[in-house]
């Protein structure tokens, strides 16, 4: 099972994505604040960060490029309640490995996130 | 010789009432004879021709004072020969003297008497005495009358002399008449042909015939055979050769001629007169003279308003003292045509400023009818000046329809009429305003501006309609689409901030679904999670939105309609 960091400033969204999460049988860790979410990832190895591009201060793109200069090998998936090509083409290109689009979709969430996470066992085989 | 009174002079001439008799009938026919021509040189020739016979001597001579040289000319013979006339010497000086003075002077012996200086032509034309009369008019020596004799025996009585004198005295009176009326007639002659050069010179304003014109009639008017008229260029000051008439042209580009001393004195104003340029100083080009056959020349300045704008020569094939009358004639003639040819240069100004103008004008006019804009100018009365093409076409109206109409007849509602407000005082107006033609809007923009004249007062306003149709449709279709790029805006604002919370509520709701299992409570949930469902596909079509429909909703209320206008 996999150890993953949710943040989103709606704090009963966070909170939810981790409860799906944690049904998986996955270590969720939810988050509202940016700088709380950097520091938790600084702390202690993740292997999936689930973020909002949309939060209080930074954009999910900044706290994503951030994360991943401090863990490079960690996978992401960004919310977003704005599907424009520009954003998503944005995160992909800072190492995001996918998107959903809120209201997100729980199944489509639940396949996403075995993806990605397969996506990095094959890493560490490699 | 002797100075004589008639009382020394023999008389055998018979008694003295009939002598007297004699003397009053030859008195009466020379009258007669003198008054029947007016030429004086028919005159004198008549005058010599039949005075020896009533005076019966055998020859007369007369000859005229050249007032130039102070001598005696010869005008008129009668019965001597060529040989005796040519010789060098006419008399003693003495006599000479005394006939200026106003003498008579009989000398005798004259074929005899070897110190007098006509004593060889005397005595080869066998004159033996000869009375010398002074011809006398107003007091003044004009000229000698000298009977010849050829025999010894004639003696000349005092009543003769007097007789004589009077004669004389006649004749001098015909020819200062002759001369006089000879005078009226050149004048005349000038007169006529100055108003018919006058005439010529002015009927053309092209210069090139004025000047053609000039010279081939001043040599018409003076009997000469060429005429060149040289004009000062205006801009270089040099002399040119404008026109010329009877001349050859090797003759007329025999070089420059400009600095001829003859030129100079001319340009200097004085008229020139030359008897005979193969030997004058005043000439350059005497052997080119010569060989064109030119012998005496006449050069007057060409003048306009005192100014010297050229030189007018005038040549001569024959030799030719040109008279006083004639220099005068010349230089009239000069004047006139100065005037002509200055009138002509104006002329050609005038006409080359005229096609400028019109030149301007009509690129103007292209300018003017080639603006897409409809344009029209207003005088003070606020009428119609000129209009361009586009405006006439627009109103569907000839040209010289739309001239001359007023203001008010063209622009009806006074708040949309800017051309008044500019009369009025006020700066450059741009007004606009709706026209409904069928079911179309159609916008027309009317700008004036004034055109100010010297003292400050507005002369003219043009007015300039624009058709801003397109413009205002383009203005209202950006204004719409920024309306609807901010309503789409706010549409997907106001989504995003529903689907977290949506999110949220719809998965809490799920996973309690999934928790109760089949319950009264999960059915009621599911009811919750159908209405959660039907919220996050509306915020979906929301955010996917790039256009709208508006509906009608209730009374004048619209509403926008999702369904039509999310893609």
């Amino acid at each position: 099972m996999a150890e993953i960091l949710t943040l989103d400033d709606v704090e009963d969204a966070s909170i939810l994505v981790g409860k799906i999460l944690k049904k998986k049988g996955h270590t969720v860790y939810t988050f509202t604040d940016e700088d709380d979410a950097i520091a938790h990832v600084r702390k202690q190895p993740v292997d999936l960060a689930i973020l909002d591009i949309k939060l209080k201060r930074m954009s999910g793109i900044e706290v994503l490029a951030l994360m991943k200069e401090i863990n490079p090998a960690m996978r992401a998936i960004m919310l977003t309640g704005y599907p424009t090509m520009e954003t998503a083409r944005e995160a992909m290109g800072l190492g995001a490995d996918e998107y959903c689009v809120k209201p997100i979709d729980r199944a489509e969430l639940e396949e996403k996130v075995e993806k990605v996470l397969a996506l990095a066992k094959t890493d560490k085989v490699n | 010789m002797t100075a004589v009174t008639g009382a020394d002079a023999h008389a055998d001439m018979g008694s003295p009432t009939a002598e007297s008799g004699r003397f009053l009938d030859i008195l009466q026919q020379t009258i007669t004879m003198t008054s029947r021509v007016l030429d004086h040189q028919e005159v004198m020739e008549t005058v010599v021709r039949e005075l020896p016979e009533l005076l019966n001597t055998d020859a007369c001579t007369i000859r005229l004072l050249d007032e130039s040289t102070q001598s005696f000319v010869l005008a008129a013979a009668h019965g001597v020969s060529m040989e005796y006339l040519s010789r060098e010497n006419i008399d003693t000086e003495q006599t000479m003297q005394m006939i200026q003075a106003g003498y008579p002077v009989h000398t005798g012996q004259a074929d005899d008497d070897t110190l007098l200086p006509l004593h060889d032509a005397a005595r080869h034309e066998g004159i033996n005495s000869v009375l010398s009369l002074p011809i006398l008019f107003q007091g003044q020596v004009i000229g000698v009358m000298r009977l010849l004799n050829k025999n010894a025996a004639r003696t000349f009585t005092k009543e003769e002399i007097s007789c004589s004198m009077a004669l004389a005295m006649q004749v001098g009176i015909a020819i200062a008449h002759g001369r006089m009326f000879e005078k009226q007639q050149s004048q005349l002659k000038f007169l006529r042909e100055l108003q018919a050069f006058s005439r010529l010179v002015n009927s053309s304003l092209n210069l090139d015939d004025t000047l053609g014109t000039m010279a081939r009639r001043a040599v018409e008017s003076l009997h000469v055979k060429g005429c060149t008229l040289r004009l000062l260029d205006p801009s270089t000051k040099h002399l040119y050769l404008a026109a010329s008439h009877g001349l050859s042209q090797a003759y007329l580009h025999r070089g420059e001629v400009e600095s001829e001393r003859g030129i100079q004195l001319v340009l200097a104003g004085e008229p020139v007169s030359i008897y005979d340029a193969s030997h004058d100083g005043r000439v350059d080009y005497a052997k080119q003279m010569q060989d064109e056959g030119i012998v005496s020349l006449l050069a007057v300045p060409l003048r306009v308003q005192g100014e010297i704008i050229g030189v007018m020569r005038v040549l001569s094939g024959t030799p030719r003292i040109f008279t006083d009358a004639e220099i005068r004639f010349a230089s009239t003639l000069a004047e006139v045509g100065g005037t002509a040819i200055h009138n002509a240069r104006n002329y050609q100004k005038i006409s080359k400023l005229l096609i400028r103008i019109e030149g301007h004008e009509k690129f103007l006019a292209t300018i003017i009818d080639s603006l897409q804009h409809q344009l029209l100018v207003f005088n003070q009365d606020r009428r119609v000046v000129l209009a361009n093409k586009q405006y006439l076409k627009a109103m569907n109206r000839p040209e010289a329809e739309v001239i001359g109409l007023h203001y008010d007849e063209l622009c009806r509602e006074e708040r949309f009429c800017p051309v008044n407000h500019v009369f009025a005082g006020q700066d450059m107006q741009t007004l606009a305003r709706e026209l409904h033609e069928g079911d179309d809007g159609k916008w027309l923009e009317r700008s004036a501006a004034p055109i100010f004249g010297d003292d400050g007062s507005i002369e003219y306003v043009i007015e300039i309609i624009r058709d801003v149709t397109s413009e205002r449709k383009l203005a209202a279709a950006e204004v719409e689409q920024a309306r609807l790029s901010g309503i789409v805006e706010m549409a997907g604002t106001v989504a995003h901030e529903i689907n977290s919370p949506l999110f949220a509520a719809l998965g809490t709701a799920e996973l309690l679904v999934e928790d109760e299992g089949a319950t009264a409570m999960a059915e009621e949930l599911q009811v919750v999670i159908r209405n959660l469902q039907r919220i996050s596909e509306l915020t979906k079509k929301m955010t996917s939105m790039t256009g709208f429909e508006r509906k009608q909703y209730v009374g004048e209320s619209t509403v926008l309609s999702l369904d039509d206008g999310a893609d």
